[in-house]
């Protein structure tokens, strides 16, 4: 049976092969006019065709802007770029948990006619306006942990070590991390932080972390690794991780963040006792 | 980029590491000490030369480890260890589950689930210590119902006498406290396992996905007997029989009063509460 709401695999494929031509939806989003502005909810009508979803709906609004009561509004506002879920700027809250909007689709969550599918901007993070947000704290997080391999100097530094191949496999799943800020949404100890200057002493989330065991695990890469341990045994560091485990569940792209936080909790633990020992290396 | 300053920021690390090793040591392994001691009023039965029926060997078992802990050099050290290690884990735990917002209602997993629930029995447990340590050991009689005494003389039957809320058996208030301690104990022993698990991830011991799950049997494993050994305990005092188990502990001190009738009974008498009726 085809039923809203779904939240397993398993239903979601039933819905989707459930799901009815031609049907009318209803998409109930909330709205917001920008930066300070209070919220409301508007709903619409849509009429779906099969393999329909969220961002052609929204299209369809953009094209229609009038609510399921006949009253013309402004087009709903939303951020993305890419369609195929590899940028993470269509990310947002999909029936109360975050996604990404490109790749929902309408059959696996509104099977039926007169079914209904609920969007939210990300509460994490400010909101520009309606579903789209600044997400600018989860990419500062990267420029503090130095997501990057250092290979700049003022002479040629010639070629790099040989980098291994097990650890390539590893790196690569890591690597396909897009910053769209699930893991963060989804986090109990990430907040809504507006006050940019707090943002270093607030959590870092599991996508820094990760992208810290990325770079680290680099041959050339490693070189940075204190500077990065330091950030991560620093406030708002790892050991801000509450262990609830959301991020590696909603993480569109499957990255195992917990065993990230896993092996840098390792990494954090040598790093602050050879520090408290040996001194800063 | 102002970092705020102060020690706890400035620390923060190393206090959060401090957090999670108070909760392992010493009070995870005092809890397991503790537990152990305890449900000897259940399993004590099985201790064949403490007595002759199965009674008299729970309640002697019990008060046999209450005076060899009780003889112990330097237990006041241990025991201020004890209450500072208890105050640092329940002062930094409560400003730290500020720091985090559950959300347990819209990402329904089992993992969230257990990060709130690890916080709820935190806050229980704070609640439930206090009342235990303050009540039995700071001797706040004003707070148990019937206002009987701990005496470590007399360690079954004070004990079954405060969980029961009179020398007579159960009243209203009495079951109220047995019940808040079979819920406190619960909460003590959850909080500890799942701390448990969570501190291997936290220290970096268990870090790949099969080894957190193989944690998590063992984890769940020592949990499943902690709480057999707290409900053994709680269920152990709370079927007591205060008055049954006053004549086995008279028992055992006339046996090692040195000279019976010098009055050393009657002077414990005096200390552990409101006397007892005899018979029943």
């Amino acid at each position: 049976m085809a039923l809203a709401h779904a939240h397993s695999p398993t239903q979601r494929r039933l819905n989707r092969q459930a799901a009815k031509p031609g049907r009318t939806i209803r998409i109930r989003i909330k709205r917001c006019d920008g930066p300070g502005k209070p919220s409301r909810w508007e709903h619409f009508d849509v009429k779906v065709e099969r393999g329909a979803n969220v961002i052609s709906c929204l299209q369809q609004i953009a094209a229609h802007p009038v609510t399921a009561d006949g009253k013309a509004t402004t087009p709903v506002v939303w951020d993305a770029i890419c369609l195929e879920e590899i940028c993470g700027a269509c990310t947002m809250l999909i029936n109360g948990r975050v996604r990404q909007s490109c790749s929902c689709l309408i059959d696996e969550y509104a099977p039926n006619h007169g079914d209904s599918i609920t969007l939210e901007p990300m509460s994490k993070f400010p909101v520009v306006r309606d579903l789209w947000v600044d997400r600018s704290r989860a990419f500062e997080a990267l420029k503090r942990i130095k997501a990057w391999i250092p290979i700049d100097g003022t002479y040629h530094l010639g070629p790099g070590p040989r980098e291994p191949a097990r650890p390539q496999l590893t790196r690569y799943t890591l690597s396909t991390c897009m910053t769209c800020a699930c893991c963060l949404e989804a986090c109990p100890q990430y907040t809504i932080e507006h006050d940019e200057s707090k943002w270093d002493a607030s959590f870092i989330g599991a996508h820094a972390i990760s992208q810290v065991r990325l770079f680290n695990s680099h041959q050339t890469g490693k070189q940075l690794a204190p500077d990065r341990l330091d950030i991560l045994t620093g406030l708002g560091g790892i050991a801000s991780c509450g262990n609830a485990q959301n991020c590696v569940k909603v993480c569109p792209k499957d990255i195992p963040l917990t065993e990230s936080i896993g092996a840098i909790g390792r990494a954090a633990t040598l790093h602050a006792l050879a520090k408290w020992f040996s001194g800063p290396s | 980029m102002s970092a705020p300053a102060g020690p706890l920021h400035k620390h923060d690390f190393l206090l959060r590491r401090l957090h999670s090793l108070s909760g392992l040591l010493p009070i995870g392994v005092f809890l397991i000490a503790h537990l152990t001691t305890n449900s000897t009023i259940l399993w004590g039965a099985a201790n064949l030369r403490a007595g002759d029926n199965p009674f008299q060997r729970r309640v002697a078992t019990f008060q046999e480890e209450v005076s060899f802990l009780n003889s112990m050099p330097g237990l006041l050290l241990i025991e201020v260890t004890l209450w500072l290690s208890i105050l640092f884990h329940a002062v930094l735990g409560v400003y730290y589950i500020r720091t985090g917002r559950g959300n347990a209602a819209h990402y329904p997993y089992r993992d969230n689930w257990r990060y709130t629930l690890q916080r709820l029995t935190g806050y229980f447990s704070i609640l439930f210590i206090f009342y235990h340590i303050a009540t039995l050991r700071w001797g706040w009689s004003f707070l148990v119902p019937g206002g009987a005494q701990w005496s470590h003389h007399y360690a079954s039957s004070t004990l079954a006498q405060a969980l029961q809320g009179s020398a007579d058996g159960y009243t209203a208030a009495g079951l109220a406290i047995s019940i808040f301690y079979f819920v406190g104990v619960s909460c003590v022993v959850f909080h500890f396992a799942n701390g448990l698990w969570t501190a291997a991830i936290t220290w970096g011991l268990t870090v790949s996905q099969p080894a957190q799950k193989r944690w998590g049997y063992v984890c769940t494993g020592l949990g499943l007997a902690l709480m057999g050994m707290a409900w053994a305990s709680v269920i152990g005092f709370a079927t007591l029989d205060p008055a049954a188990a006053r004549r086995v502990e008279n028992r055992l001190l006339g046996e090692t009063d040195p000279e019976p009738g010098d009055g050393r009974a009657a002077e414990l008498d005096q200390q552990a509460g409101p006397p007892f009726k005899e018979g029943g």
